[in-house]
């Protein structure tokens, strides 16, 4: 196999969460909960996820903008190819463990893009200056070579070198982002991470920077961290495809494989949000419920179970899945103390009549999507059971009654990663009985 | 051939330009260092060698004299041509823009027309007119196009018709009760009005940004006893510890403009201190730590520029500040009654307002006309270095 470029293992940020007067630490947002890839040279990873699932953390951290709190970033660019691991276990090339000089060299083989143009430059910096000051921290003092090269490479970004001596509140979004290019390009390095670069753009400027982002990738022979929230954007410009959620990788994989073949059921949410002109397209109309949980206290087992649309059923339980999803919410939502049967109740009266108690009854099971029956006996007298102790105003109890009766594997167990083809891996519990992944060759 | 190389990007040899560290030193640091170095060769020669009445320049055979104020206000000078003006020639586009957004405010313009009318006056006009001089004979001499009954003035240099004393050309404003004439004390309070705001401003820019941000920067506890000192400094009964020095040691203008610049910064160091958190905050400032930056690289270059542009307003609307005060302290008797400052004018006069009101009026509309064209100043500036401000107002 030969070398990635760079290989991330295992990489955490958790931000301490600190409280009281002595800043005693209390606990940690969990922004980037152990993800590991690869990228191999001239390749394009995405990452995608919703927002707050950690990616940009992912980011600055790979970068070394914000020190991570455990883990590997490797890179092995800027002929700092073909090292081996030291005898104590510790790689060379690591960067969260590289020395200032180091970090200097590692500045010019890894560089970034940031999301929004208008405020990643300096207003009161010609954009000429901005671009040359990479040169002049690098050393570079003479002031006409930085010109000349600054220059040069505006032109190739399909600006025009008189633009050198012109302010950032001069240019449109898409040549800020252009220029944003220019300054990532401008130590020649081998790995660009572009966070967002097109999200905050019109969709007619969007096509024209991803094209000149897949011209200079193959002029230069860039790898490419490109993170999205949009799988449309994803499957053009990319090789391969990490899916994050909430600080975790849930799937891997070819970007062909995961968009064809998707095996994750938060991958399956993602793509069936992008608009399809195929009417007999298999995925589509997978909503997903409520937000993204916070990272301070993340939910245990599979991460996604809180809000996923195949979240498994325990031994010997059989029901419509959606019935079994609502079983969940109803669980989760009467827990918290969000159920108001007085609230319904009013709700229904302001249609017009005084509702029945039924008609309350039957709101309760539509507001989860819970059918008229549901096929479990035992389900069905438990979930009749909590309604009644809810109408008698005993959350607790309620909850109590739904706790005990309605539990999903998935909550328990944390999912091993499984490999479905080469190179592509998804972590879910449906998945559990097939091969596990093999532990990765860099882990040795 | 080798030339036309390494004009590409990727054609760098970085390793070879990385370990060539030269030291490197921009235009204005260059000039910076060219015009001070003489002047504080002379401000030594002048401490050290010359009697304390010799002139400065005598040895070439003039007869100025530099007081320390002066050779300050002379630094201060040097710093805004170097690091104010020569910027922005060097960068004209930047320059064209702020003008066209400067001049859409028309009191501003003229406000900057009168002020650069005190700055000139105020360097030039020494020059060329000699200091007022005491001549009792020509006491309470009318302003031009006026005139008084001739029993006011010793003597009358103009017509005398009616009984009534006219005002000449000789003094357009007329003479102080000592003969001096008005006019030229109000050029030679011009001097004294820039040397107020000038210092003052030096020092204050350079204290409260240097506070501001080594505050923002450090955090912490650093951050929290710094910013208490600060709420010290705010609060502190500035006008009696002058009054205080005052009688320790006397109180000439330059101890006027220390104690009070000293007490004067807080503002500045606790808006530049948020303004720096801000800014720190923005993704340029990512960006230029990405690009390999020092943390001082990215303060140095980054953070202060962007923080000092949106102090500028606050500085100008400092300086009427200490020109009132100034004023006030001198119609109060407890000013600097040696140098001739408008203020010191309208002292002058306090007693003969019954029967010559010119002697107060003058200096007085010339102080309200340079702190009304502050004001509109500052106004101007707010709306031409922070658009963004003026789209929040609305």
């Amino acid at each position: 196999m030969t070398e990635p470029l760079l290989s991330v293992r295992d990489l955490e940020k958790h931000y301490p969460i600190r409280k009281g007067i002595f800043n005693r630490q209390v606990g940690a947002a969990r922004a980037v909960d152990g993800i590991s890839f690869d990228i191999a040279e001239g390749e394009t990873l995405g990452l995608v996820g919703e927002s707050g699932c950690g990616k940009s953390t992912a980011a600055s951290s790979v970068i070394h903008l914000e020190e991570p709190t455990s883990g590997e970033v490797i890179f092995n660019g800027n002929g700092r190819e073909g090292a081996t691991r030291n005898s104590d276990g510790t790689h060379p090339n690591d960067v969260t463990k590289f020395d200032d000089d180091e970090l200097m060299e590692f500045r010019r083989g890894a560089q970034m893009i940031f999301q929004d143009p208008s405020s990643s430059f300096d207003p009161r910096m010609s954009v000429g200056n901005a671009v040359g000051e990479l040169l002049k921290v690098h050393g570079m003092n003479d002031r006409h070579r930085r010109r000349a090269i600054v220059e040069d490479l505006l032109e190739r970004v399909g600006l025009s070198a008189s633009d050198f001596d012109r302010y950032p509140h001069e240019f449109s979004g898409g040549q800020k982002q252009r220029i944003a290019l220019a300054r990532a390009l401008v130590l020649n390095p081998d790995l660009i991470i572009a966070d967002e670069p097109v999200s905050a753009l019109d969709v007619s400027i969007q096509a024209e920077i991803l094209s000149l982002i897949n011209d200079l990738q193959e002029e230069f022979g860039l790898s490419l961290l490109f993170i999205s929230h949009d799988m449309s954007v994803i499957r053009q410009v990319c090789d391969r495809v990490a899916v994050m959620y909430l600080g975790e990788i849930v799937e891997i994989g070819p970007v062909e494989e995961i968009f064809t073949n998707p095996q994750h059921p938060y991958t399956e949410a993602l793509l069936s949000s992008i608009p399809t002109p195929d009417p007999r397209s298999k995925v589509g109309g997978i909503e997903l419920k409520g937000t993204v949980p916070s990272p301070t206290n993340p939910p245990s087992g599979c991460r996604f179970h809180t809000r996923c649309h195949k979240v498994i059923q325990p031994e010997g339980v059989d029901i419509d899945q959606e019935d079994w999803r609502g079983l969940l919410n109803l669980r989760d939502n009467v827990a918290a103390g969000e159920v108001d049967v007085e609230q319904i109740r009013e709700n229904l009266a302001a249609g017009g009549t005084e509702p029945t108690e039924s008609a309350v009854r039957e709101e309760i099971r539509h507001e989860f999507d819970i059918g008229e029956t549901v096929d479990d006996p035992d389900l069905e007298r438990t979930l009749s059971e909590a309604i009644e102790h809810l109408f008698e105003d005993d959350a607790e109890r309620a909850g109590e009654v739904l706790a005990d009766a309605i539990r999903t594997p998935c909550a328990e167990t944390v999912p091993e990663r499984t490999v479905h083809a080469p190179d592509h891996e998804s972590a879910c519990l449906r998945h559990g009985e097939r091969v596990p992944a093999e532990p990765n060759p860099a882990d040795d | 051939m080798a030339t036309e190389k390494s004009e590409r990007f990727d054609q760098v040899d970085w390793n070879d330009l990385s370990r060539s560290g030269r030291f490197d030193l921009s235009v204005n640091s260059l000039g910076m260092l060219l015009t001070t170095i003489p002047l504080a060769l002379l401000g030594v020669y002048d401490w050290q060698f010359l009697g304390e009445r010799t002139p400065t320049f005598e040895f070439i055979g003039l007869e100025q004299n530099l007081e320390t104020l002066d050779f300050f206000f002379i630094f201060t000078l040097f710093l805004a041509f170097w690091y104010l003006v020569l910027p922005l020639y060097q960068n004209p586009r930047m320059t064209r823009y702020y003008w066209k957004e400067f001049r859409r405010n028309r009191p501003a313009v003229v406000s900057l027309g009168w002020l650069g009318v005190v700055f000139v006056g105020g360097i030039v006009g020494p020059l060329i007119l000699n200091a007022p001089q005491q001549d009792l004979l020509i006491a309470y001499q009318p302003p031009v196009f006026t005139s008084v009954a001739d029993t006011t003035p010793a003597t009358c240099v103009g017509e005398v018709m009616n009984g009534r004393c006219y005002g000449t050309w000789q003094h357009p404003l007329g003479t102080t009760g000592g003969g001096k004439d008005v006019f030229t004390m109000i050029v030679y309070g011009m001097t004294i009005s820039m040397q107020i705001g000038f210092i003052t401003t030096t020092i204050v820019a350079t204290i409260g940004i240097t506070f501001g941000t080594l505050s923002a920067y450090s955090g912490g506890w650093v951050d929290e006893i710094m910013m208490r000192f600060v709420d010290i400094i705010l609060s502190f009964p500035t006008f009696l510890m002058f009054l205080l020095i005052l009688y320790i040691y006397g109180a000439g203008l330059g101890m006027f403009i220390v104690v009070f610049s000293l007490f004067a910064w807080g503002g500045t160091a606790r808006y530049i201190r948020s303004k720096s958190l801000s800014i720190s905050e923005e993704e340029f400032i990512k960006a230029s730590r990405i690009s390999g930056a020092s943390t001082y690289q990215v303060i140095r270059g980054h953070v202060v520029p962007n923080a000092a542009s949106s102090i500028i307003t606050q500085l100008t609307l400092l300086i009427p500040g200490f020109l009132l005060a100034e004023a006030q302290l001198a119609f109060l008797g407890v000013g600097d009654s040696t140098v001739p400052s408008w203020g010191q004018l309208i002292a002058t006069g306090r007693s003969d307002l019954s029967f010559a009101p010119w002697i107060v009026l003058a200096p007085g509309i010339v102080l309200f006309l340079t702190i009304l064209a502050f004001n509109f100043l500052g106004d101007a500036l707010l709306d031409a270095l922070n658009p963004e401000a003026e789209a929040e107002n609305g």
